[in-house]
């Protein structure tokens, strides 16, 4: 291909609009308020960021596959109480404990993922059952109380929560594994066989098995690996603040979606951008940060950020339209 | 030479006997068009050899050799490709990817599925191959399958199946919903897929299509074989009056009397 075409291909590329609207944001927020870029704010923000931003990776390879997961929030919540139970009542240390978490979200990513491929129910209802089911459980085993996590410094607070500073901003080692787990992510769906078949299963499942590719359990294993992603994410954030709460992550499923659908992915499969992702992540974390200092009253920021993901929305669809056409 | 040869296969669904009883075979450079009113069990036979589901009894033999096919990589092994209607290609899929879809190049093959795609590779062999087939001068390898007309889909469809070698190559219905011109750059297509020496069966509606292309013409009816012809030995009125089963020229000797 031309270097002229592939550059202006990649102009028009869902996500590099999407990376000029966050330009474009971020430029009006700085403009707006001045604390908006300050160290501080910026330390906030990139707090907030990776543990959402962990999910939308795996839901954006989930989706890219034709299939989505609306128990993400609910696992996010569910796993770090799991552990702290365990680890109250004497029955692990904390690794095992941890551990233990991680093998409860294989289950449960398991189970979403051979009723979807091997009963055929959509993703939409299997995985909104499963959203009630695992909230109902982080609700019933604590009895509704928030618990108070690990906070005692050690290897795996280190691991999951741990700070540093570079000059006056505080980053947390949660964005390494945002960092590390993006780089992974954008080989996989670019670059691996791998992501071939996750894109080829999403945009038309018939052709991938006509040509001997492995549909179910792909899609299995992209389950499991969504539902491990939130569970991971629920427990950076309850060691970072020091509590699990039962109802933590509740909506996240939705932000997630956005995040990645704002980033290019198309919620039909086949079209899947790690790099809008990582955008649409950063653009949803700044809007909701954003409008507060601006001084949108908090009840009304919902408002905000619903229009701005519709806009976005109708950008792309105009976009791909164009794109047809020409 | 013979490729491929069926014998009795049989195939029901719960009460149903979608095939009772079909056999034929297929030589190498020849186009055999597969032809019957719905239900006559031509899908259900061509599923069986490309391996969507396994046969209740039957042999199927491929180059001689008895063969048993339970899966589509089982069916591709032997070199059996089928290109359905419209299930062949993943439209949000680059040329390349598609024709390499299930078989990409690698480096780094100890990776499995995590193994890094030869893009250089990959890119490169499908510019060959769209060059020897005769569409390069259009075609982009690193175009989306969604731009592309349908006719060219079906080109690179069928350039696909020929590329792996394939023994036989399955057609089913490649010219349904398909203008005038894009149904003839096709049907040109199977020809030089013959003259390249693949065997084509060709399952279509479409009888015009068949005598322009097929060297011999199977008829079903309710899941059987019920003629089994070479083109020049048979006309279109004839072949029309096998399919449903009416006697046609019978029909039409009596309205001229009339």
């Amino acid at each position: 291909m031309p270097v002229g075409k592939r550059r202006s291909s990649l102009l028009r590329s869902p996500q590099f609009s999407s990376l000029v609207i966050l330009i474009v944001l971020l430029a009006v927020f700085a403009i707006a308020d001045a604390n908006f870029l300050s160290p501080l704010n910026i330390s906030n923000m990139m707090a907030f960021l990776p543990e959402l931003g962990i999910i939308a990776l795996g839901m954006t390879l989930l989706l890219t596959a034709g299939e989505f997961d609306l128990s993400v929030g609910a696992v996010f919540g569910l796993a770090p109480v799991v552990v702290m139970l365990l680890v109250q009542n004497g029955e692990a240390s904390i690794g095992v404990a941890l551990l233990a978490g991680l093998l409860l979200c294989v289950a449960i990513g398991a189970i979403n993922g051979l009723i979807v491929t091997k009963i055929g129910i959509s993703s939409f209802l299997v995985t909104l059952s499963m959203l009630l089911v695992v909230r109902g459980a982080a609700l019933y085993i604590t009895q509704g109380f928030p618990l108070k996590s690990w906070d005692q410094p050690g290897f795996f607070v280190t691991l999951l929560a741990g700070s540093f500073n570079v000059g006056s901003f505080r980053f947390y080692t949660s964005l390494w594994w945002f960092i590390g787990l993006s780089l992974l992510a954008i080989y996989v769906l670019r670059y691996a066989k791998l992501g071939n078949w996750i894109s080829a299963i999403g945009s038309n499942r018939n052709a991938a098995v006509a040509r001997g590719v492995p549909a179910d359990a792909v899609k299995v294993w992209l389950f499991i690996l969504t539902s491990v992603l939130a569970g991971l994410a629920g427990m950076i954030s309850a060691f970072r603040i020091s509590a699990a709460s039962p109802v933590a992550g509740t909506g996240y499923e939705l932000e997630v979606i956005a995040m990645v659908v704002v980033g290019g992915t198309a919620l039909t499969g086949g079209r899947g951008t790690i790099l809008g992702t990582i955008v649409g992540a950063l653009m949803l974390r700044a809007i909701r940060n954003g409008i507060v200092l601006i001084g949108v009253p908090g009840l009304a920021y919902n408002i905000f950020v619903g229009v701005i993901i519709l806009a976005m929305l109708i950008l792309h669809a105009l976009l791909q339209k164009n794109a047809a056409r020409g | 030479m013979e490729v491929l040869r069926l014998q009795n296969l049989q195939k029901s669904f719960g009460s149903v006997r979608a095939l009772k009883n079909a056999s034929f075979a297929l030589n190498e450079g020849e186009v055999v068009a597969l032809l019957g009113d719905n239900g006559a069990g031509k899908s259900t036979l061509i599923k069986a050899i490309s391996g969507v589901f396994p046969i209740d009894r039957g042999d199927i033999y491929v180059r001689g050799e008895k063969v048993s096919i339970r899966s589509t990589r089982d069916a591709m092994d032997l070199g059996i490709e089928t290109i359905h209607q419209d299930t062949s290609l993943a439209p949000d899929l680059s040329i390349a990817r598609n024709l390499f879809l299930g078989r990409e190049p690698v480096k780094l093959k100890w990776l499995g599925v995590f193994a890094p795609l030869d893009l250089a590779k990959l890119r490169g062999a499908a510019s060959a191959l769209l060059k020897r087939v005769g569409i390069s001068k259009k075609l982009d390898a690193d175009a989306l399958v969604s731009t592309l007309s349908g006719g060219e889909r079906q080109s690179i469809a069928i350039s696909r199946a020929m590329q792996f070698a394939a023994k036989v190559i399955i057609l089913d219905e490649p010219t349904n919903n398909l203008g005038v011109e894009e149904t003839h750059g096709v049907l040109r297509f199977v020809k030089e897929v013959r003259d390249a020496g693949h065997s084509v069966l060709l399952i279509t509606h479409n009888i015009h299509h068949v005598f322009q292309v097929a060297d011999r013409i199977i008829v079903m009816r309710r899941g059987e074989i019920v003629a089994e012809q070479t083109v020049a030995d048979t006309d279109l009125l004839t072949v029309e009056s096998i399919i449903t089963g009416a006697d046609m020229s019978a029909l039409l000797k009596e309205t001229r009397a009339k």
